[in-house]
């Protein structure tokens, strides 16, 4: 029996070996980072166009309620023990700290310039920004909601890891093509890892002692061991991998690939690809919640997709794209500078690279 | 495309910021880009003389700079 296949119709059962997207909820315009509260069985999303959080209930697949914070929060973090959330408004400087429970705004902490990332150590009772644009990172106090220190990192400072055994903290600095190391409890910088162009997100894997890289320039996820430093792998996924998470049990490492609207699903113990999963458009974070499945923010459809059994294979993708080979559809679209609409007969029996891109 | 507000502004800024020097146009809706089966960005869509598409995807560098070649090659 091939994965992905039921077995023959006319059997007495039929077992179903393949994950399925089972719902596609709408949250809100461009839902970015994602949050479980186990408990409480609810997710939250952060929704970067809508300048809003929104609680969805897992069970129902409903929403709940929408909540204002800053100006475009990309990142989330649901601290249990206060029940508050965590977002970083890149556009306004500051986190926002709401009740997950009710959504009622508690503060806004100034941090430096375009936080675009956010980490997070339930011991130390600190979140970490990662200030984009100053090339910092600010550590916020989670039950006292206060701004208690500063890292110095380089620019493009954003994703970040914690490692809560080593007492490690890792900042993807974008622009510099490089990793910043500190120390989250004492906030001394303690080393540089060059990496290659554009380090977008990081992740630990707990079980294996591994630190992954997503590259979105170069479609591909590198792992790093915790213990030694050392590059173990590099593995090609898909156009523009933005987005990690690594399973509890350590066995699967999650990636949003925001160019081609899929999940790879790698294998932790080789690396490679296991398959793909098809989500909404523009797929930016995932993460499981208790029961296994998967919630992927889809920024360009505005939905939260729930992917039951993620670790099993579907169906194949199709080995082309759908428009290879076919004539280009006829457009009819204003020049974003003239306001004139301009069509495809002006680049008729021309070749030319038509570039589709968000300005996130 | 899915900037949902404020577009031509937004795409404005961000040409500014990358020196986007080249026609920009607006699909505002991501009405086009769903006709053409996008479902993420960045995506590059390769043509060629006669209006057929040749390649979508292709954003990493090596693998454009190959497709591009072979664009220009072709007769």
């Amino acid at each position: 029996m091939a994965h992905g296949e039921p077995v023959a119709q006319d059997a007495a059962c039929v077992v179903d070996v393949a994950h399925h997207s089972t719902r596609h909820i709408p949250v809100g315009m461009g839902p970015e980072g994602i949050a479980v509260d186990p408990g409480r069985r609810r997710a939250f999303v952060s929704c970067s166009r809508s300048n809003a959080v929104t609680a969805v209930d897992l069970d129902q697949g409903m929403k709940l309620w929408q909540a204002p914070v800053g100006r475009e929060p990309i990142p989330l973090i649901f601290d249990e023990p206060t029940r508050r959330l965590f977002t970083t408004d890149a556009r306004s400087d500051t986190v926002t700290v709401l009740d997950a429970d009710t959504g009622r705004q508690l503060t806004q902490v100034g941090v430096g310039e375009y936080p675009a990332g956010l980490g997070y150590d339930p011991g130390l009772r600190r979140v970490f920004s990662g200030d984009t644009a100053a090339g910092t990172i600010t550590a916020v106090d989670v039950d006292t909601m206060t701004a208690v220190g500063t890292v110095p990192a380089e620019l493009g400072a954003g994703s970040m890891a914690i490692d809560t055994v080593r007492g490690r903290g890792y900042c993807a600095n974008f622009m510099a093509a490089s990793l910043t190391v500190f120390d989250p409890a004492t906030l001394r910088p303690l080393g540089r890892i060059p990496a290659r162009e554009g380090p977008c997100k990081v992740a630990i894997n707990r079980v294996t002692g591994d630190l992954y890289v997503a590259y979105s320039l170069d479609g591909l996820v590198a792992r790093i061991s915790l213990e030694t430093g050392a590059v173990t792998g590099e593995f090609p996924v898909q156009q523009a991998p933005v987005g990690l998470w690594a399973s509890p049990d350590g066995r699967w490492v999650y990636v949003c690939n925001r160019g081609a609207g899929t999940i790879s699903v790698l294998d932790a113990r080789s690396g490679e690809e296991s398959h793909r999963i098809t989500v909404g458009n523009g797929p930016g974070d995932c993460v499981t919640e208790a029961a296994g499945r998967l919630l992927v923010s889809n920024a360009g459809s505005g939905t939260l997709t729930i992917v039951d059994r993620p670790w099993l294979p579907g169906a194949p993708p199709p080995e082309a794209h759908p428009a290879a080979g076919k004539p280009l559809p006829e457009f009819a679209l204003p020049d974003m500078r003239t306001g004139r609409i301009r069509t495809t007969r002006e680049w008729a029996e021309r070749k030319y690279v038509i570039n589709f891109f968000a300005s996130w | 495309m899915w900037e949902s507000v404020n577009a031509r502004a937004e795409a404005s800024n961000f040409a500014a910021i990358w020196s986007m020097d080249g026609t920009v146009l607006l699909d505002e809706t991501g009405e086009y880009a769903a006709r053409l089966g996008i479902r993420g960005v960045p995506t590059n869509v390769l043509v060629d003389s006669r209006g057929i598409v040749r390649g979508v995807g292709l954003t990493a560098p090596d693998e454009l700079n190959a497709a591009v070649d072979a664009l220009l090659a072709d007769d």
